[in-house]
């Protein structure tokens, strides 16, 4: 099985990280899920793909912190977190969390949390590339 | 020899992702900083956080063994 914390540069499959979240304890009543996409539009310019940089190393530690705070924070039975880098095509999936807990509130709460969280504390950036030309994002709440 | 990395908009506007900084007893994060700074005025002005082995370092006085790997970093814009 995949380790439930993961930057890759290939896409994911959502179906197979839920099952092998939902697989991990039969205790689990509520699954929530957060998929981040690439989208063709940002700041009135088109854009056609997001270049993606990591400090791979502390990107995964950070990571893997943020899955045990949340299950410690949320009493989460299990969650998963794969973040993608290099190149994501414009309408491609960028990143993919997956709570899992006894209740549907708990597992809600846990992945608003961790998609916050994560692009709060995680060392990855993104570049926009556009046909006027590239530029790094600026992050905004 | 202290190894310096840099990523994203700092790399790109430094136009180094790597830097090599000689060690001496007692240097701290702040000396690493000033010395690079000098020498990428540009990067520098986006670097919001530092990190030193992979760990947050918000004190900036930390003193550095040989052989640490020390990050200048700006705003993240992950996710």
């Amino acid at each position: 099985m995949k380790a439930a914390v993961r930057i890759q540069q290939e896409d994911f499959s959502q179906d197979e990280e839920i099952r092998a979240l939902q697989t991990s304890s039969k205790r689990i009543g509520g699954i929530a899920t957060f998929l981040g996409c690439a989208r063709d539009f940002s700041e009135g310019r088109e854009v056609s793909e997001i270049s993606f940089d990591a400090y791979g190393s502390m990107a995964v530690s950070e990571m893997n912190k943020l899955r045990e705070e949340a299950i410690e924070k949320f009493g989460l039975l299990e969650a998963r977190i794969v973040h993608r880098i290099g190149v994501v095509k414009a309408g491609e999936s960028i990143v993919f969390i997956a709570a899992g807990a006894e209740h549907r509130a708990p597992a809600l709460q846990a992945c608003h949390w961790l998609i916050d969280e994560l692009k709060q504390r995680v060392p990855i950036w993104k570049k926009e590339i556009t046909p006027q030309g590239d530029a790094w994002v600026t992050p905004h709440p | 020899m202290i190894k310096v990395l840099f990523f994203g908009p700092v790399a790109e506007r430094a136009g180094a992702r790597e830097a090599g900084v000689e060690f001496h007893a007692g240097m701290r994060v702040q000396d690493v900083r000033t010395k690079l700074q000098g020498l990428y005025p540009a990067a520098f002005e986006m670097v919001c956080f530092a990190a030193v082995n992979g760990e947050h370092v918000r004190d900036m006085s930390l003193p550095l063994a040989d052989n640490s790997e020390v990050v200048f970093m700006s705003r993240y814009s992950g996710g």
